[in-house]
């Protein structure tokens, strides 16, 4: 059952057209072309309720400085509703509904581009970075959204451990400092570091960047146990709930929690609002914000939908045959998979829709991560050796997997960034990629010469050498697949490897283990710019999950940045080889520079990764699309697939428009 | 009959006593708790935890709690509240999650009893007064397709039927704008036009079983000798079935009947996932998947109570049925 969508199943090959070669930092303020409107118009609904005196006119429910949208196509029309399926608990993740931060990603993800900001300057050191907010623009209950909701969500709440237990989110922190909040004005509001920060717009066009915009202090702070601690005590005591963490979670929510939309009066920015909770619904819709912040290129106020309604659903199966039978405005990623396009194909007249290609920001299909540091001398020692990796890597024949797995879709590929990325290099991402046996040998040979009398390699130590590889079956059902190809050529080359296909529970058990030889997990954020804010992922560290065992060498760059050990306790931190070293520096030094020097960090990086090759990629993942109903328009071709470029959401979802042709 | 009535609800007590702490700690037992899932969920979408959130939220759940102090909170909540607890994945009362669902349920099982009964009891009773005959033949072939072919096989099968050549809305109970509409005349109308795939899928396996247990037992009752007697004194032949044989027949039927309360809840658990129903058992398995403590532990010890009340009820039934059983036990 899959109940939310996973992003691997969702991978694709980017196509050369989206993502192409970008500035690094957008040095100046980004000029919003301003709206030549001498008058706004509205959805008829609003017009009623405006003439009955319910609402103020459009012209002073929008900011001064609306944010223009040019659609994809054409103007559209009002009317109409956006079919989406929900697998209960949380609304969205942010790739369908969700996506309105202060600066976003462009529709193609090429630049980042004003959002809730109307502009922003980057002080030239850039420790300082000054956003001025849209004047008199309002939350959607009417109250202004001023710099003050700003202050409000990072001192009341992205800092406060009590709601907060994690503490400020990393991309607001450069090498262990926390940002500086200023309020200039009302409507301008600065971030600074005593040090430069390189990547803050492009993290903030992330979806961790939504959590600035989401506090409106006026309806919020009745919340805040330090601001109404009477108020907050009897809340809990209506509800039961002993622990303020808890009963926030539970009922107010920030960030992804199932409760933060759940409350119809918790003003909002976003285009579709909630009129009742929904958490114990099968049904219901969210409509149409009166404030919302944009226009279209003919001073129309968007969004165009009336409304964005969801349908409970939990089995993909059932997801399936409702977007076959025309019932969802856009298919769902955990349907929309190279498996089912010809179904998808077979169902265009019958269903009345079409399929819009989706390319992906992923940039492997599986990776092989190795634990270097495994506390077994002998493991350690050949996971380390770069001539093992090598043979193993030509041992795997990728084109039979691509052909029998992928259907044909996709190229051999190793860890690398994707082409049409500015930080594509070609030796990192194609080497060792070939199918041969015998120089899979010839490197093996060189670290484990000795075979057994099945024929299976020695280690270096002359015992019988044997490790396994932990993947995790319920996250990418086609990895399941494709390592029983790689299984059957790495014993044919004497290699004693056995595969453990784990559920959800057991695998997280698995890569938490000391002892862990091996674990494959999705490469994700290949696109564009992306490769810039995902360093760690080509370093093994995933945040909490490492995959390989590198332990000891990240305490070492732990202590050497001096900030807290986060490894398990009684690692012993050791200095790794001296390009391993770098590439750790690297990592720290890449956030904290920008432009040529930034370019050239980051290339530098890429080519010591190229030199030591510590993962090994099967094939970037390809042949993915949606199906769009055929009434409902502005849907941008092709539409990307990602997470921190979380698509499709920045395909401007507020412009699209339905009517039947 | 009173002292077996008030014997049977005395058992009752420790047998739930045991079965909640049972269920329990069973839950606890797979490695990882609810929030270690969370960890899990994250990282399949690009995110991550941190250690200290981790450590947080667990201490918030209550999870970093020995299991005992947990089971202590929960049943505590429950016996002097009845407060089921708080679903971590819904984050709401579990309470408010397992009552809407369950009338759904309980009108789908009702309704593929229903049909069983409909359906194989006559013919049960037809395989056995003709036995061998060919009207045998083909029930006892499709009988055992019915228990052969799984369920949630049968369900994909007739929901392609049903989307390929009826072009209904597959999936659920409702039509999308009925879903949450307010009961009326036409939303009962809907629910029968999407009833009947679930009702066939689950009454089909119940009622080839059912169609085997009652031949098997009827034609173990037809040669014996009050058949005979009954016969011999010129009594009608459909009468005599129906009154003698056939009563003795249902015998094991209803004292199976148990089972029924049970599959109010846990019951149709793939069969419902396959169609996207809204009932209770894709929410248990759910709940069980994620750890979701309180969910899990309040649906089993939930379902416990029906299987335990359940089996009073067809334990009463077959007193009444069958006076040998009072006698025995009374």
């Amino acid at each position: 059952m899959i109940k939310k969508p996973t992003i691997a199943i969702m991978a694709g090959y980017l196509a050369a057209t989206a993502l192409t070669a970008v500035p690094v930092v957008p040095a100046l303020a980004q000029d919003t072309p301003a709206a030549q409107c001498s008058a706004y118009a509205e959805a008829p609904q609003l017009a009623d309720q405006v003439a009955a005196g319910d609402l103020p006119t459009v012209g002073e429910r929008l900011p001064v400085n609306p944010l223009v949208i040019e659609p994809a196509d054409e103007i559209g029309v009002y009317g109409g509703e956006f079919q989406d399926r929900w697998g209960g608990g949380r609304i969205a993740e942010m790739r369908h509904y969700g996506y309105e931060p202060l600066v976003r990603w462009s529709v193609d993800g090429s630049e980042v581009v004003p959002g809730v900001a109307e502009s922003w300057e980057v002080s030239d050191d850039a420790t300082t970075y000054t956003f001025r907010l849209r004047e008199g623009m309002k939350w959607s209950d009417g109250e202004d959204f001023t710099a003050d909701d700003i202050r409000y969500w990072w001192e009341n709440v992205e800092t406060n451990a009590k709601i907060n237990p994690r503490g400020p989110r990393d991309i607001f922190v450069v090498n262990g400092e926390p940002m500086t909040l200023t309020v200039i004005d009302d409507y301008t509001v600065g971030m600074s570091w005593s040090q430069p920060y390189g990547l803050l717009l492009q993290q903030l066009a992330t979806p961790y960047g939504q959590r600035v915009v989401m506090f409106p202090e006026h309806y919020v702070s009745q919340f805040d146990i330090d601001l109404n601690p009477e108020g907050v005590a009897e809340m809990m005591e209506e509800a039961g709930e002993t622990d303020y963490t808890a009963w926030w979670r539970a009922n107010v929510g920030s960030y992804d929690d199932a409760a933060q939309f759940n409350d119809p009066d918790r003003p909002s920015v976003m285009a579709w609002i909630p009129t009742e909770p929904y958490a114990d619904k099968q049904r219901f819709s969210f409509v149409r914000n009166p404030y919302y912040f944009k226009i279209d290129s003919e001073c129309q106020q968007l969004p165009y939908l009336d409304a964005h309604t969801w349908t409970l659903s939990q089995d993909a199966e059932v997801d399936l045959l409702a977007a076959l039978q025309g019932d969802v405005s856009m298919s769902g990623r955990n349907v929309s998979i190279p498996q089912n396009r010809a179904v998808f194909v077979d169902g265009q007249e019958q269903g009345d829709y079409r399929l819009v290609s989706a390319d992906t920001c992923d940039f492997n299909t599986a990776i092989v991560w190795f634990s270097m540091n495994h506390p077994d001398e002998t493991k350690a020692e050949v996971f380390q050796n770069l001539d093992f990796r090598a043979g193993l890597s030509h041992a795997i024949n990728r084109p039979e997997i691509i052909d029998v797995v992928y259907l044909g879709q996709g190229e051999p590929f190793q860890a690398a960034p994707l082409p049409n990325s500015p930080f594509y290099n070609e030796k990192l991402a194609t080497q060792y990629t070939e199918f041969d046996m015998d120089t899979a040998n010839e490197y093996l040979d060189k670290i484990l010469p000795e075979r057994g009398a099945d024929g299976m390699r020695l280690g270096p130590d002359g015992e019988p050498f044997s490790f396994r590889v932990g993947i995790n079956a319920d996250f990418k059902p086609d990895s399941v697949d494709v390592f029983q190809l790689v299984e059957r050529t790495w014993r044919e080359a004497g290699v004693d490897v056995t595969m453990d296909y784990r559920a959800d529970d057991l695998h997280g058990t698995y890569v938490n283990d000391p002892e862990r030889d091996a674990v494959v997990w999705v490469g994700e954020n290949g696109c564009g710019q992306l490769p810039l804010l995902n360093a760690s992922r080509l370093i093994n560290d995933g945040g909490t999950t490492q995959w390989g065992n590198w332990d000891n060498w990240r305490a070492w760059d732990q202590e050497r940045l001096g900030v807290t050990l986060d490894v398990p306790e009684g690692t012993e931190p050791v200095e790794p080889p001296a390009n391993i070293a770098r590439l750790y520096e690297l990592r720290a030094m890449i956030p904290t520079t920008v432009g040529d020097e930034q370019t050239a960090l980051m290339n530098e990086f890429n080519d010591l990764l190229a030199e030591e090759f510590l993962a090994i990629g099967i094939a970037t993942p390809g042949g993915f699309y949606r199906s769009v109903d055929n009434n409902i328009h502005n849907v941008p071709q092709p539409l990307i697939e990602g997470w921190y470029y979380p698509g499709p959401a920045p395909a401007n979802f507020e412009a699209f428009f339905y009517r039947e042709d | 009959m009173l002292r077996f009535v008030l014997r049977r609800i005395v058992y009752i007590i420790p047998t739930l006593i045991a079965v909640s702490l049972i269920s329990f700690f069973v839950i606890a037992l797979p490695p990882g708790d609810f929030v270690d899932r969370m960890a899990i969920e994250a990282a399949k979408k690009g995110d991550y935890m941190t250690g200290a959130e981790i450590e947080a939220l667990r201490s918030a759940y209550g999870l970093d709690q020995p299991l005992l102090t947990q089971y202590w909170r929960w049943i505590t909540d429950i016996v002097t509240r009845g407060d089921f607890g708080y679903s971590f994945s819904w984050q709401m009362p579990v309470s408010n999650l397992i009552w809407q669902r369950l009338g759904l349920t309980t009108i789908l099982s009702l309704a593929s009893l229903v049909f069983i009964w409909i359906v194989a009891i006559p013919i049960g009773i037809n395989s056995a007064v003709r036995r061998y005959s060919l009207q045998d033949y083909v029930f006892t072939t499709l009988g055992f397709f019915g228990v052969a072919v799984p369920n949630f096989l049968l369900a994909l099968v007739l929901m392609y039927v049903a989307y390929a050549h009826f072009g209904q809305a597959v999936g659920g109970l409702f039509s999308p704008q009925y879903i949450e509409a307010p009961w009326s005349i036409d939303r009962v109308l809907d629910l029968l036009g999407h009833l009947w795939i679930p009702m066939v899928v689950l009454g089909t396996a119940g009622t080839a079983s059912v169609i085997r247990t009652i031949r098997a037992n009827l034609i173990d009752e037809l040669p014996k000798p009050y058949v005979m007697a009954a016969r011999s004194k010129g009594m009608g032949e459909a009468r005599l079935l129906i009154k003698y044989p056939v009563r003795q027949a249902l015998n094991p039927f209803v004292s199976g009947m148990n089972d029924i309360f049970v599959d109010l809840v846990s019951g149709s658990t793939i069969v419902s996932i396959v169609l996207g129903l809204q009932t209770t058992g894709p929410l248990l398995l759910d709940a069980l998947k994620t750890q979701d403590m309180h969910m899990a532990a309040s649906f089993i010890l939930m379902l416990s109570v029906l299987g335990v009340i359940g089996t009073l009820v067809s334990d009463l039934l077959l007193a009444w049925l069958d006076p040998r059983i009072r006698y025995a036990q009374g």
